[in-house]
């Protein structure tokens, strides 16, 4: 690549070219500003040659052709060292300038990053860096070690309407004027003069002006004397294509056209004039000059007698001078002399020559510890070794060491440094090291924000155009520089660099980043006024739970802050604010299913079909069913969709949170939704598209319309959100009119000032849907769209006073009401309970009777055989048949509620009703009701019932009852027991065993009863029936005087709970000797608040199958006198006994009396039936190692005899047969006779004999293995006290 | 240990697992941004510099003023440990990085943990930062 066609060689061909300076008369001036052009300004387009074709030669005799020329003006006045001030004062403007051009772009989106990288680097650079660098450059001209910058020429110019034009040419080139370069011999004051006679046409003939040439070319010299005529155009209306002086002075007022005077000979004349003074002239003149000056240096410093000469001259300066700019020289010291030539060379190109010259000078200031030359003429260097495209380590090296040297020089090299840089980072850039440029300008900046922020913006793009692209590189040092801008109020140009920089950071992870950039840029946006950007940066910022508390509120109170600025309500779709979990969302809607609460709405489908599965119609029954009827109307189409009914809501359950650690207040929260109306639907699936369209400009136009609208009623919640909270939110909408109700989407008002929308459909990705038979695959559209069909009767149902916690055996009367509200009535009603256990149906009249002394006994009624409804488990409840509910009148139906066991109860109650009228599309519809009732434990109750010693076929009962409830006291009310061969009666009065009759919390009480067997005689109600008869026997466990009455434990809703309560707790062996008991407690009457209601309540607690012959099938009772007296003296005493035995076993009885006469039998402890390792045991058995049972076994039997041995003299002996041996038929008793001999007075316990008795296999009968066919019982303890009698 | 030392473990896909701020100095308000700008754009280096070397500890690849970053790539996930600090201390730096790595590999050895997931585990958050004020 050519180096002068890179930007820099371009910069540098404009840049170091000759200085011509220009003195003029202000009458010159007057005449140039006609056309509104300075003098400089007009001759400026016409100073750069591309083609000027000058044959040069320099220092070697081979001459070369020089095409491009150029030179620059300048009034004597400017060619000094700038002002400060003023030039900052230019960067400034320049900056301004370029941010006003592209407002309107700042607003747009911000470009895609992967066009970014793709594009030129002219697309992306903006051209003002160009003008910025130029002006940073220009900072640092006309400095006294650069001899480039030295005018070459003087150009003095004289106005034809001057007097005395020759005096004034003196004048003019008067030194008192001259600039200070000149002056203070930094150059040389002798110097190429060339006069110009400046005549305007305008202000008379030619005549005037050729005479003053003339006598000029007499004085100064025919060759440098010339004549320019301008304005010879009169009537100021110039036509020109291309404008020449637009590049030049771009700031000039619209109004007035350029040079409007200048005819185009004039143009002609300038050019040729400025081409003559440039070829014929300064080219000349240059290498008249080099020539000249290399002749100097050759003689006194080329060779090796010079060189070494010079080093032995400078060694010997060395202490010198110690100034911190190094010595200064002179023009015609030998340094400057060399410097000029070099740069004189450079100008004309010759780079090898200006090169070796810099070379030799370098190490001159080098040595003279002249720094400031020294990294100019290495700066000169590195530009010569670019230009040649030689060496490029080289070049690098000069221009890191003239940037460093300037650096090391303190605050005044900063300027030539910031030069050196730019040169170097462009020479970088033109060699496409942008890395490395990008480094370069990133150290060129400085204090100073506004000059760094240019330079950092430049080390960006160098990133992004490195190869590679450094994205991430160009993102960070656009922020970089974006700060800067904002620090000096350069909001533009900070926007536009965080504008780029967020192309960058879109989407990132980087979540402090993020914020950082759209927070910023956000806040300007805002200052600039452009609120509706501001709100969409400001926007990514508001989820930033990652940020402290402090942030957030920052972040939520400026986003706020905009938007009240903004000063109307803002639209947004997807607000982050609250968060809303898609995933969560929940449609519950009622076609033919209707549910009575969201709870029921929440349960499974599954469980509801199972329950109701035969109680709705099967849907292939019959041709005119509900499915064809729906299909007929349904359009293929929408097959899929669901079904809602006009009139009922919709409900949609969403989960709202708030992710921020400060609260925030959601209000107006809705759904959005469209409806279209019937006749619209039928037609073709192009309108479902429109649908979607349409909903999208709803979204703007529908808020105002609020919640009334002609089509559906939409619900409104407000709630506010602490930190981190998560709320459920329930909306719903009400379609009015048949046909197609699709809900788009939710909407809500952050802190009222926002308006926030989240289209639900744009979420398509997310299948999760909530009820009904949806399957997986419908999208989500789908499923929020549903077919509104004319409003039907709809049954509403509900428990009314349904406790949500009840203690265990609580029966309560609720009452389901139902009603249905339209018009139209319903009929054939059923329904369905899950859990009959707990409730029942009642019957109509018991509604009207109070409660609970409906269940109280009557008492003039027999007790009898009441048969117990037919309600098994899990059947239909079929309503009567003209139940017709419609209009808004209650139904009524009493059910009972019994709180069985402990723990979290769920009732599913399931209703079907069907329409009357019949042209709907749906013939029936279902009633869902869901009640969650939690049951405390409250009393526990168990029976333990032993053969009552003393007499057959009674028990002893004893009922141990613990109050297990923390505050509850119960007042025993009543203790039945059922079945129907039962009776029970009391032990003792009742007085005595509960005083009180409340069991306090945590009491625990124990009493005894006697339970009779009275019915054992009759075999012909042996069997017990499959259908129970609730037969019982009550006992009243209250004051016998007060006039509490009896429950009657028979009647319906008792009974049938008792008959659940049998089914649940017991096997299903219908075992005879079995007992049930119910015990009816009272809560105890509040007495200091009578009025309240917990009178009302009832407790039955239900034990079944409480077993009376747990221990054997025998029973039998020894029966003899308890004491008797009798003389020891004569003889000792027999005292006969009578066994009678009941085998109440279905099968004979073996049985076999042994008497003993030691106290105790070692063998057969009580009646343990089977020996651990007993053949017919099953299942998971402890098996131990035999040995350990042997000896365990062992040492019980040592003990034991030990024992029995101790208290063996036994004082009296069993006579007669020690063995007996007697069989029993089933059911029967028989009598065995039992004598003992008592040798001494005293009291005697009877109680050592056992009966071994063996149950005799009966035909037909199968069940011998399941029940213990043999088995040994103690005797029962039986005292007789013997006294000597007197 | 340093005055001011901010890791930061990003995964494969350049996005940030795990950052803590371990160094001494006291907070300021726009540090935690400044760091992370320094980090994510030292991520562009990292990029090339990774496939140049088999070492995993590529010790001062990228700087800003007087903060430098450090960096640890690890094996298999191409998982990048990098600290950004202003002290010279190349050995402590080196043993963090090995300890950290260590701790890293067991906590995506952990079946729960989803690799390229934020690391949200306090036990090491604290292990991290024992170890910062061990070798920082």
């Amino acid at each position: 690549m050519d180096p002068a066609n890179t930007p820099l060689g371009k910069m540098l061909l404009e840049e170091i070219t000759p200085v011509i300076m220009v003195l003029n008369t202000p009458l010159v001036e007057e005449a140039c500003l006609k056309n509104g052009l300075s003098f400089i300004q007009m001759l400026s387009p016409f100073c750069s040659f591309n083609n000027i074709d000058v044959p040069v030669r320099t220092a070697s005799d081979q001459p070369y052709r020089i095409k491009k020329f150029s030179s620059r003006l300048f009034y004597g006045s400017d060619i000094r060292q700038p002002n400060l001030e003023a030039s900052k004062d230019r960067l400034k403007q320049v900056i301004t300038q370029a941010s006003e051009k592209d407002i309107s772009e700042l607003c747009s989106d911000p470009p895609q990053i992967k066009d970014v990288i793709n594009s030129f680097e002219s697309a992306i650079l903006p051209s003002w860096f160009h003008l910025f660098n130029k002006e940073l450059i220009r900072n640092v001209s006309f400095s006294e070690h650069e001899a480039f910058d030295h005018p070459v020429a003087c150009l003095l110019v004289v106005s034809s309407r001057d007097d005395h034009p020759i005096n004034k040419f003196a004048d003019l080139f008067n030194t008192s004027k001259l600039p200070s370069l000149l002056n203070d011999g930094a150059m040389d004051p002798k110097i190429m003069k060339h006069y110009l006679l400046l005549h305007d046409n305008q202000d008379g003939s030619l005549e005037k002006a050729s005479k003053m040439l003339t006598e000029m070319r007499s004085t100064f010299g025919s060759n440098d004397c010339q004549l320019l005529c301008i304005n010879s155009s009169h009537d100021g209306h110039i036509e020109r294509q291309d404008d020449p002086w637009s590049l030049f002075k771009p700031d000039a007022s619209i109004g007035k056209q350029l040079g409007c005077f200048l005819s185009n000979e004039d143009l002609i004349e300038i050019r040729e004039l400025m081409q003559n003074l440039s070829s014929k002239h300064i080219i000349p003149y240059m290498e008249q000059k080099i020539r000249e000056l290399n002749q100097q240096v050759s003689a006194t410093r080329k060779g090796f007698r010079n060189q070494i000469k010079n080093l032995w001259w400078r060694k010997g300066k060395d202490d010198a001078v110690d100034s911190p700019n190094g010595p200064t020289y002179t023009y015609n010291s030998i340094e400057s002399q060399i410097r000029v030539l070099g740069d004189y060379a450079f100008m004309l190109r010759d780079y090898e020559l200006a090169l070796s010259n810099y070379r030799l000078i370098s190490t001159d200031y080098k040595l003279d510890k002249a720094w400031k030359r020294y990294a100019g003429v290495q700066e000169m260097m590195g530009l010569a070794f670019f230009l040649l495209d030689q060496s490029r380590k080289e070049a690098e090296y000069c221009m890191e060491n003239a940037f460093n040297t300037y650096l090391k020089m303190g605050p005044s090299g900063h300027l030539n440094a910031t030069r050196c840089g730019l040169w170097s980072a462009e020479m970088l850039k033109a060699r496409e090291q942008y890395r490395e440029a990008a480094a370069v300008y990133f150290r060129i900046c400085n204090e100073e924000p506004l000059h760094s922020a240019v330079m950092l913006e430049q080390a960006s793009y160098c990133y992004l155009l490195s190869k590679p692209p450094l994205i991430r590189k160009y993102g960070f040092h656009l922020v970089l520089s974006g700060d800067r801008y904002k620090r000096m109020d350069q909001i533009n140009h900070a926007i536009r660099t965080y504008r780029n920089a967020i192309a960058v950071f879109k989407g990132t992870e980087w979540s402090h980043i993020k914020d950082h950039v759209h927070f910023h840029i956000g806040q300007w946006y805002a200052s600039l006024g452009l609120y509706d950007v501001a709100v969409t940066q400001m926007l990514e910022i508001l989820d930033c739970n990652h940020q402290s508390k402090a942030t957030q509120e920052l972040f939520l109170k400026d986003f706020l802050k905009i938007i009240q600025k903004a000063g109307k309500t803002v639209k947004v779709l997807k607000l982050p604010l609250p968060k809303i979990n898609i995933s969560s969302l929940k449609v519950i809607f009622e076609d033919h299913r209707t549910y009575a609460s969201t709870t029921a709405a929440n349960v499974r489908e599954s469980l509801w079909r199972s329950l109701e599965e035969d109680m709705i119609p099967s849907l292939s029954s019959g041709r005119t069913n509900w499915l064809e009827l729906q299909s007929k109307i349904m359009s293929k189409k929408f097959k899929e969709s669901s079904i809602c009914v006009a009139g009922e809501p919709v409900k949609v359950d969403i989960v709202f949170k708030n992710p921020l650690q400060i609260p925030i207040s959601v209000s107006s929260i809705s759904l959005i939704c469209d409806v279209s109306s019937k006749s619209d639907e039928t037609e073709s699936g192009t309108n479902n598209i429109i649908v979607q369209k349409n909903t999208e400009l709803k979204l703007s136009s529908d808020w105002d319309m609020g919640s009334d609208n002609a089509l559906y009623t939409l619900s409104e919640v407000h709630l506010s959100l602490e930190e981190n909270e998560e709320k459920v939110v329930q909306l719903t909408v009400t379609p009015k009119i048949e046909g197609i109700l699709q809900i788009v989407g939710i909407r809500w008002k952050l802190s009222d000032s926002v308006l926030g929308f989240h289209n639900f459909i744009d979420n398509l990705g997310q299948k999760n849907i909530a009820k009904g038979r949806q399957k997986a695959k419908h999208s989500l559209a789908d499923n929020l769209k549903f077919i509104v069909i004319k409003s039907l009767p709809k049954l509403e149902g509900s428990i009314l006073s349904l406790p949500k916690v009840a203690y265990a055996g609580d029966l309560q009367r609720p009452v389901l009401e139902l009603k249905n509200q339209s018009k139209f009535s319903v009929k054939n009603l059923k329904m369905k309970i899950s859990q009959s256990r707990f409730l029942k149906i009642g019957n109509q009249e018991s509604m009207n009777k109070d409660f609970p002394a409906c269940l109280e006994k009557p008492n003039n009624r027999e007790q009898g055989v009441h048969p117990i409804p037919s309600t098994t488990p899990n059947d239909t409840f079929l309503f009567p048949q003209d139940t017709l509910i419609q209009g808004g009148t209650p139904l009524l139906l009493p059910l009972w509620f019994r709180a069985a066991v402990p723990g979290n109860i769920s009732l599913y109650v399931s209703i079907y009703y069907e329409m009357e009228d019949v042209s709907n599309i749906m013939r029936y519809r279902i009633l869902r009701l869901h009640y969650n009732i939690q049951v405390l434990p409250s009393l526990d109750l168990s029976f333990q019932i032993n053969p009552c010693p003393s007499r057959l076929h009674e028990f002893l009962v004893r009922m141990d009852i613990i109050n297990k409830t923390s505050s509850e006291i119960f007042q025993i009310h009543q203790l039945s027991s059922i079945g129907q061969n039962w009776e029970l009666s009391l032990l003792q009065p009742v007085d005595t065993i509960f005083p009180s009759r409340a069991l306090m919390p945590s009491q625990a009480l124990s009493c005894f009863f006697v339970l009779k067997n009275i019915h054992t005689s009759f075999s012909s109600e042996k069997k017990v029936s499959s259908v129970p008869v609730l037969l019982g026997s009550d006992l009243k466990l209250g004051p016998q005087t007060s006039d509490e009455q009896l429950f009657d434990t028979a009647s319906f809703p008792l009974a049938a709970f008792h008959h659940s309560e049998r089914v649940f707790q017991g096997t299903s062996n219908q075992d005879p000797n079995t007992v049930d008991f119910i015990l009816i407690t009272r809560p105890l009457k509040n007495t200091t608040d009578p009025g309240i209601s917990e009178s009302s309540h009832l407790f039955s607690h239900h034990v079944c199958h409480c077993s009376t012959s747990s221990h054997s099938p025998i029973w039998w009772l020894l029966e003899g006198p308890r004491s008797s007296y009798h003389d020891f003296s004569t003889s000792f005493s027999e005292i006969n006994f009578k066994m009678t035995i009941y085998n109440s076993s279905d099968s004979t009885a073996s049985i076999r009396i042994k008497t003993s006469d030691s106290a105790s039998t070692s063998e057969g402890n009580e009646t343990v039936p089977q020996s651990p390792n007993s053949a017919n045991q099953t299942g998971w058995h402890y098996a131990s190692l035999t040995q350990d049972i042997k000896v365990s076994s062992d040492v019980l039997g040592t003990q034991m005899g030990k024992s029995s041995s101790l208290e063996s003299v036994s004082p009296f002996i069993w006579s007669g047969t020690s063995s007996t041996t007697v069989q029993i038929e089933p059911k029967s008793m028989a009598e065995a006779p039992l004598q003992i001999c008592i040798f001494s007075p005293g009291i005697y316990d009877l109680s050592n004999y056992i009966l071994q008795w063996e149950l005799l296999p009966t035909a037909g009968s199968e069940n011998i293995e399941t029940t213990t066919s043999s088995g040994t019982s103690r005797g029962y303890p039986y005292y007789l006290t013997v006294l000597q009698s007197t | 240990m340093a005055n001011t030392a901010c890791f930061i473990i990003v995964s494969r896909n350049n996005i940030p697992i795990y950052e803590a701020e371990v160094g001494s100095a006291v907070k300021r308000e726009d540090s935690a941004q400044l760091h992370q700008f320094i980090l994510h754009a030292s991520l562009d280096i990292v990029q090339d510099l990774a496939w140049t070397t088999s070492a995993m500890f590529l010790k001062a690849v990228d700087r800003f003023n007087d903060l430098v970053v450090s960096v640890y790539v690890t094996a298999g996930l191409h998982t990048r440990l990098m600290l950004l600090h202003d002290s010279r201390n190349d050995d402590g730096i080196k043993s963090f990085f090995q300890e950290v790595h260590e701790l890293y590999i067991k906590t995506i050895l952990n079946p729960l943990y989803l690799p390229g997931s934020r690391i949200t585990s306090s036990h090491f958050d604290t292990k991290v930062r024992a170890l910062a004020r061990k070798y920082l």
